[in-house]
């Protein structure tokens, strides 16, 4: 089937899920109000608070969300065909992942735009707040080994990159000191900086940097490792610079990239016309995992994603300038990270290989196929810019590129906010040696995900995508539990239906309660006594945020019930 | 009009509708940061207000009259509603 059938035919499902359901959620369970006054007309600053128009906030928030997340999960679901993971791409994005940043950012607007974590405890409860720290502590950790490894690798296999990404540092803290020290436009200075950004990858072909000659062929010092331990160094040092200096100018040139990169692809699926070789439903060899339900973690972001929350709360809540725009928004938002998942899809199907017997050959086994995902979706990235003039061997160092940025700033970001949970999980446990020591709280914020990153048999294949990844889905859709049962509890407690946000919040806990349980039982089958504590610990936090859910929704329905007046005290109209 | 001052006129466009998108984001990080700086600045220099002793009272005396400005914004920010010195902001 020619892949642009198939992005037609997702843009009209995504199309009608924003012009109805959205609709449905906007009316029926949200109950957007337009005269409602926003927190950003409210508590007006300049600065965190101002009114923005809503097309202008979706690309904030739009580029605020997508990352490499979006990429890498669906780049390895494919191996179960495209069949399940474009399923789950479409239905999740239209049913779960728009109901879930609609109603974050709804419901952060009616509680002064306060941030999930924080809402967690006034609508749940205080114990809630420290479940959702513990969650993004492990969502954190998992997120930035696994990142690490992606980047290793991909300057592994494209020493031809490395030179682009050294180089697009100073270019972006030159575009940041012009745009701090000068009030004229920035469009200029940003294209050529992205130009120049391009232009230096046919420096980076004439100057390939590879550490093959001083890293070990195997063992602890491989050419991965090496650059895994470099990127925790960098991201240590980074995470201590202020944001502004280097890590908003490198998210300013990466959002440029977002655009030029569904730009690309787009316009490579249009014009090249390519089909998808790849299976619908692949017959996976013995002992594989089984789609159900492993496909709904190993999918997180591009179907539904926890971390949308915390960017729909955190930011996005403080600049609706009306609250209809929240459908807009935060919908839109959602299917924008859909978008990107179906470009991984069919990057992976069709752009990567010719023949399904090749695509076969790409994933022959789950262990492979995980391995390989990020490669997969370069190449078949460069086969798209192929198809519009761009020779293979540019179009998949720019791939690289664009993963790579959108990796490395995510670990920049979470290497960050990690030490802020450290230093806040600390403080609860009255560890205030850690909570008030910076430089130790980093430390932890590093040493953690590079030990995961690094842990012996963290070099075979599979480890990494197959087993941290699917860790990493798994704290992620908890986070997204988390978020929902907020918004359900909210929701019901102002006597509206609550069904569309108990469906995806009941399919969440179902589907990442059993995906842990099974792998709880494969590590302790395998005798791997650092993953099984972990995927156990993972574990008991669902069984608490399900305890947590259950208990609040039950007090919620009661009081709903029994005519106890429906609390809305944060309304400012 | 010619078509000189039509391709000026829709690059000053495209230069808005990029600031609002793009620059506008990385500026209100700038503005952020500055903020924080000076929220800094101003706890120090209002500890007294906080019920903290402050060593250096007389000698940033001063300074109170630059920050009372946006006092009121900035106790909200911190999370408390009302000024905990009564009558000097709200």
């Amino acid at each position: 089937m020619p892949a642009i059938v198939v992005a037609l035919v997702v843009a009209v499902l995504f199309y009608l899920g924003y012009r109805y359901y959205s609709a449905y959620l906007a009316k029926n369970v949200y109950a957007l109000d337009p005269a409602f006054v926003t927190p950003a007309h409210s508590m007006r600053d300049g600065v965190d608070f101002v009114p923005t128009n809503k097309h202008v906030l979706f690309g904030h928030h739009f580029t605020s969300v997508a990352g490499a997340a979006p990429i890498v999960g669906p780049a390895i679901a494919v191996f179960w065909g495209w069949g399940p993971a474009l399923a789950w791409v479409v239905l999740g994005t239209i049913f779960a992942a728009g109901v879930h940043d609609f109603g974050a950012l709804a419901v952060s607007v009616r509680h002064r735009a306060k941030s999930i974590g924080t809402l967690a405890r006034e609508v749940i409860n205080r114990r809630a707040r420290t479940l959702f720290l513990l969650i993004i502590f492990f969502l954190l950790t998992l997120v930035n080994a696994v990142f690490a490894v992606v980047i290793g690798n991909l300057f592994v296999a494209n020493p031809e990159a490395v030179l682009p990404i050294l180089l697009e540092i100073p270019l972006a803290i030159g575009i940041g000191q012009y745009v701090y020290r000068t009030r004229s436009a920035a469009l200029l200075p940003s294209i050529v900086g992205v130009i120049l950004l391009y232009v230096s990858i046919l420096l980076g072909q004439l100057v390939p940097i590879s550490l093959a000659g001083i890293a070990a062929e195997d063992g602890f010092f491989t050419e991965r490792n090496i650059w895994v331990i470099l990127l925790f160094a960098y991201t240590f040092v980074a995470s201590r610079i202020p944001v502004w200096v280097l890590l908003q100018p490198r998210d300013y040139i990466n959002s440029h990239q977002l655009f030029i990169a569904l730009g690309v692809i787009g316009l490579g699926i249009i014009v090249g016309f390519d089909r998808i070789v790849a299976p619908a439903f692949n017959d996976t060899p013995e002992g594989s995992p089984h789609w159900f339900p492993f496909l709904f973690i190993t999918i997180a972001c591009g179907a539904i994603s926890g971390f949308h929350s915390l960017v729909s709360s955190g930011t996005t809540s403080k600049q609706l300038d009306k609250e209809t725009d929240a459908r807009y928004v935060g919908y839109v938002g959602a299917v924008g990270e859909g978008s990107l998942a179906l470009a991984s899809i069919l990057a992976c199907t069709a752009g990567i290989v010719a023949t399904t017997a090749d695509w076969k050959a790409a994933y022959p086994d789950f262990a492979t196929a995980s391995d390989g995902a990020v490669g997969n979706f370069v190449n078949g990235v460069a086969q798209f810019a192929n198809n519009i003039g761009v020779p293979v061997a540019i179009g998949t160092i720019f791939a690289a590129i664009v993963v790579i940025s959108f990796a490395a700033t995510t670990m920049d970001t979470g290497v960050r906010l990690q030490r802020y949970i450290v230093q806040e999980i600390a403080e609860i446990a009255g560890a205030r040696t850690i909570a008030r020591n910076v430089t130790l709280a980093t430390g932890i914020a590093v040493i953690v995900p590079l030990v995961m990153a690094l842990l012996p048999g963290g070099g075979e294949r599979g480890y990494t995508f197959g087993v941290l990844w699917q860790l990493f889905g798994t704290t992620n859709q908890l986070t997204a539990g988390l978020a929902l049962a907020v918004v359900a509890v909210w929701v019901t407690k102002n006597r509206r239906n609550p069904v569309a946000v108990l469906v995806p919040l009941v399919f969440l806990l179902v589907m990442t309660s059993w995906a842990l349980i099974v792998n709880l039982g494969n590590f302790i089958g395998e005798g791997d006594w650092v993953l099984a504590p972990l995927d156990a610990i993972i574990f008991v936090l669902a069984v608490w945020l399900i305890f947590e859910a259950a208990v609040a929704l039950r007090k919620a329905w009661l009081g709903a019930r029994t005519g106890a007046p429906a609390p809305e005290p944060e309304r400012e109209s | 009009m010619s078509l000189r001052t039509r391709l000026a006129s829709a690059w000053r466009r495209a230069e808005a509708a990029h600031d609002q998108l793009f620059v506008a984001r990385w500026r209100q990080g700038l503005r952020r940061e500055v903020r924080r700086q000076e929220d800094t600045l101003r706890a120090l220099v209002m500890l007294e207000s906080l019920g903290v002793d402050n060593p250096v009272a007389y000698e940033t005396l001063d300074l109170v009259p630059y920050l009372v400005a946006d006092l009121h914004a900035w106790h909200r920010r911190m999370g408390q509603e009302s000024f905990g010195d009564p009558g000097v902001c709200c």
